[in-house]
Order: structure tokens, then sequence, then C-alpha cells
């Protein structure tokens, strides 16, 4: 590791690693890139100086703003997939492969357009993070958690129902 | 006992121990909330399955490609490059926003950054709206008054409460009609303290050293107070607007308005066209950036008088709106109406005392 990097990280690393990726795996829908991005977000974390004891609410935030942005800049290049499958014929014993696929692309855009502290506090709390931790790690009051994740799953919720009844 | 708020319900399904025995007592014996809750529920369940995604990792294959990539960060995939550019955009715009909206209780050291003299459009693409913090991500926002916006009966009223002048027209736009409801919003006031941490946290990577000073320095926002009329249509959406709020100004009690501007300008990942068009802001030009979604507004500048105004419509021409600033006000007309028809108002109103 370069001398710039934090001493701490190796064990920090090894302690919140695959609750960073799980994060990143609830907003991505895919184990890979979140992968790719838990390893960039703990490269980043790495320079900075945030306190040991605040590091993971730190990685698990960072992680999500982090997966919802490589969610968004993706969504066109999901479009243009999309419109090129469209013009590719499906065989029948794919199909069940393209509806799961499917499913997945519906939730993962019903999640970038909600507003981002609404997706990040839900992501974080579906990760398991206590109210006292995404209210942390948000900046809100933990009163606040519950108001702002509810939110959060009604809209997703009324998405995901909107889209499912215009199909 | 008053029924307790989704988020409480939404609580009392995580983190019972969290929410006061009173409420969890109203909760088990009110029929409504014991309803309200399972719905609560069904909405959490729908969505924990939506986004469950159980993944196995192996940490150490992947310290170890940390590691590598640790040692070689230069050359990093020029895909990440492109996508980590936009994320800051929001909240450069929204502070030097609030740079150029901030102003002082005239008190002790505070002096002056900042006066609005004109409004510009900046255009944003959707993508970039979507996806940037908020200002709040960026630092601490404490709104020390707020502006409470109300109906009041009359226009007089309304000239009353906030000192302002108060709109006259003569000659309503076509399917305008009635008396307008009068609103009013007292003065707001904001201090903006810039904090990197939380500015780390919200892009998910180190920032670049803030200059001296910057991070002890409050910046402080005043606008308003403002009155505006409103014709309502049949939809209840407003058919025609006409208001003015006292023009924002900004104050600064450390670092430069042009030294946190060109910080904020120098953070990773800001488009080139969009921090081209941040840099040409000055105090002495007083600019306050109007943010326009690139996808579904388009503006074009003229004038009201002999002031430079600006016109925002949204695609299709349904609501249009004119912005322009004179005599240290943000006048504005908007409405369901054409841009034509919002600016025949905008040059014809009078503001009677």
């Amino acid at each position: 590791m370069p001398a710039s990097v934090r001493s701490d990280l190796e064990h920090i690393f090894r302690a919140a690693y695959p609750r960073v990726v799980g994060v990143a795996a609830r907003v991505l829908g895919s184990r890979d890139e979140a992968e790719d991005v838990a390893q960039e977000t703990f490269l980043s974390f790495g320079r900075t100086n945030v306190p040991a004891g605040e590091a993971v609410g730190w990685l698990c935030a960072a992680a999500a703003h982090t997966a919802l942005n490589h969610l968004r800049s993706g969504r066109r290049r999901v479009s243009r997939e999309e419109a090129a499958s469209d013009r590719v014929e499906v065989s029948p014993d794919v199909a069940e492969a393209v509806v799961t696929k499917d499913e997945h692309q519906r939730v993962r855009a019903a999640l970038s357009r909600l507003p981002r502290k609404q997706a990040v506090a839900l992501v974080l709390r579906h990760s398991g993070l206590s109210y006292a931790e995404v209210a942390a790690a948000l900046d809100l009051s933990p009163a606040s958690v519950g108001t702002t994740v509810r939110r959060a799953e009604s809209a997703l919720r009324e998405e995901l129902n909107r889209h499912a009844s215009s199909r | 006992m008053r029924h307790p708020g989704d988020g409480l319900l939404r609580r009392l399904l995580d983190e019972p121990d969290g929410v006061a025995d009173s409420d969890r007592s109203h909760v088990d014996g009110c029929a409504t909330c014991s309803s309200r809750l399972l719905a609560v529920s069904a909405d959490a369940a729908e969505v924990e399955s939506a986004l469950r995604l159980d993944v196995d990792v192996d940490v150490d294959a992947a310290w170890a490609s940390l590691v590598a990539a640790a040692g070689h960060e230069s050359p990093r995939p020029v895909r990440q490059r492109r996508r980590l550019k936009r994320t800051p955009v929001i909240a450069v715009v929204g502070v030097l926003a609030l740079l150029g909206g901030a102003s002082a209780a005239a008190a002790g050291n505070w002096f002056q950054i900042f006066r609005t003299e004109q409004v510009t459009p900046i255009t944003v693409p959707q993508a970039d709206l979507v996806q940037l913090p908020e200002l709040d991500e960026f630092g601490t926002m404490r709104v020390e008054s707020r502006p409470r916006i109300r109906d009041v009966e009359d226009a007089r009223t309304a000239r009353e409460t906030t000192g302002l002048a108060s709109p006259r027209i003569t000659n309503l736009p076509a399917g305008v009609t009635g008396q307008p409801r009068f609103l009013v919003g007292d003065k707001v006031l904001g201090v903006f303290t810039f904090d990197r941490a939380k500015a780390e946290k919200a892009l998910g990577r180190p920032l670049p050293q803030p200059p001296a000073g910057l991070e002890a320095t409050e910046f402080r926002l005043t606008a308003g107070p403002g009155l505006a009329a409103m014709w309502p249509s049949n939809s209840g959406a407003p058919a025609l607007m006409i208001g003015r709020v006292v023009a924002p100004k900004g104050f600064s009690n450390g670092v430069p308005f042009d030294t946190a501007r060109d910080y904020l300008l120098s953070l990773p990942g800001l488009p080139a066209s969009l921090s081209g068009q941040l840099k040409a802001f000055t105090k002495e030009g007083g600019t306050l950036p109007l943010i326009v979604n690139a996808n579904s507004e388009t503006s074009f500048t003229t004038k009201v008088g002999k002031a430079p105004a600006t016109v925002l419509s949204t695609e299709g021409g349904a609501l249009s709106a004119v912005f322009w600033v004179e005599g240290g006000f943000i006048n504005a007309v908007g409405g369901s109406l054409s841009t034509d028809e919002v600016l025949r108002v905008a040059r014809e109103v009078r503001w009677a005392q």
C-alpha cells in the first residue's frame, strides 16, 4: 500500500467489505458491479481521515451514492441496449431469464428516480444499518429516518406498480 | 391522542424499542393505526424483496485486488473517469446560488460579497440534475428564519405584511378571469458552512484541500420578503402569477466570494460546459444562477422595460415564466400561458404601494 493510505485500512476493509458490497448490490442488482463499487469506495476511504468509529457509516453511504451514480450513468446505456434487444427475437428457453432481468431493471430504474436522500436512506436501512447509523450517515435526526425510509418505500412501490400496470 | 405519523409506524417495524410506550400502546389499541401499520409493513416487505440480493464475497481476494489497485491508481479505466465527472454539479450550483443568495443581518464583521443584479439561466441536463447531491450534503445549512408562505385576505394586507408594492394589471390574458389570491412570504435568513468531510462522504471521494478559512467561514443568505397575486385555473394550478421578492444578497464573515467560487469550480468532476458558465459569475456582476433543465425547458433573454429579463418555458410551451431584476427586487410573471403572453403581462404590470 502507498504510504499515503491510512494504516487501519486493512482492518476496516476486512470487517466492513461484505457489508459495503451488500449496500452496492442492493442498488445495482449485480454482485460484480457491486464489488467494483466497493473497491472504488475503499480506495477513496483509504485517502481520508474519517475516524475509524465512523468508518462503516461513511463507507456504506459512499457506496450507496457511488452505486446510484453508476446506476444513473448506466441508464442511458441500458436504454440503448434495450432498444437494440427489441429488434432481436427472444427464444423461449431464455424467456425466464429475460423476465428476471426485466424485473431487476425496473427496480433499479425506479430506485434511480427517487430523491437522492430517500434512495440512500432506503438502501442503508435495508442493508441492516440501524436508525442511529442511517441518521449519522445522512445527517438526519433518528426520528426522521423512519419518515424518509417510509416515503422512499411508498414512492418505490408506486413506481413499481405504475410500471407493472402500464405493461 | 393524535395518530402517530407514518415514520413512527415504520420504525415500529424495525426498532420497536425506539418508539415511545405511549405510541406503541396507541397503535395496539387503534384500529386505524393497526391497519396503517399493515400497509406500511406490506410496502416494506415488498421493497425488501425487490432490493434483496444475497452475495458471497471472498474478502481475501478482494483485499488483494484493492492492494493491487492502490499501487496502480493512475491508469483508472476511462469509463470511470467519465462517469465521475458530473457528480458535484448541483452542489456547486447550489453553493453559488447560496453565495449569490447570501446576505446579512448587517451586523458586526459581516461584509457583503454579493448582491443580485440579474438572473441568468444555467442549463443542466436532466441526468446531472437527478444524480447530484443536495446542498446540505456539502455542509451545514442553518435556517434562522423561514418564509412561511401563506394566503392573505387582499392586496392591501399583502402590502402591509411585506412592505412591498403589489401588482396591478388591467388587461388579463385570455382565459384568466376573476379575482386573484394574494400570497406573502417572510424574509428568509440562512447560514451555510462548508464541511469537507460531509462533501467527501457525499461524493464518495477525497476532495482537494479547501482554501484556508473556508470551513470556518459562514455565508449568510437573506431573500425576501415577497408577495404574489395568483389567478387559479379550473385545475387549481396557477393560470397566472405575478410576484416579487426582495433580491438575495450574500455576506461572508471569512473568505471572499471569488475564493469560494474558484474552489468549488476546482472540485473533480465538473463538466467543462457548466464550469465555463459558472466561471463567468463575479460578485460585481451579481448574477443569480437559475437552474434550467436542458431536457424539458427552454430559455432566452430579452428586456422588460430597461431591465434584462430571462424567459423560461416548458417543452411544448404549456408553462412559461419571465424573471427580471429591478430596483433590488426579483420580479416574476408566470403561468399556463405562452412566452408572448407572460412578456406582455410583465411589461404592462404596475406596482402599487
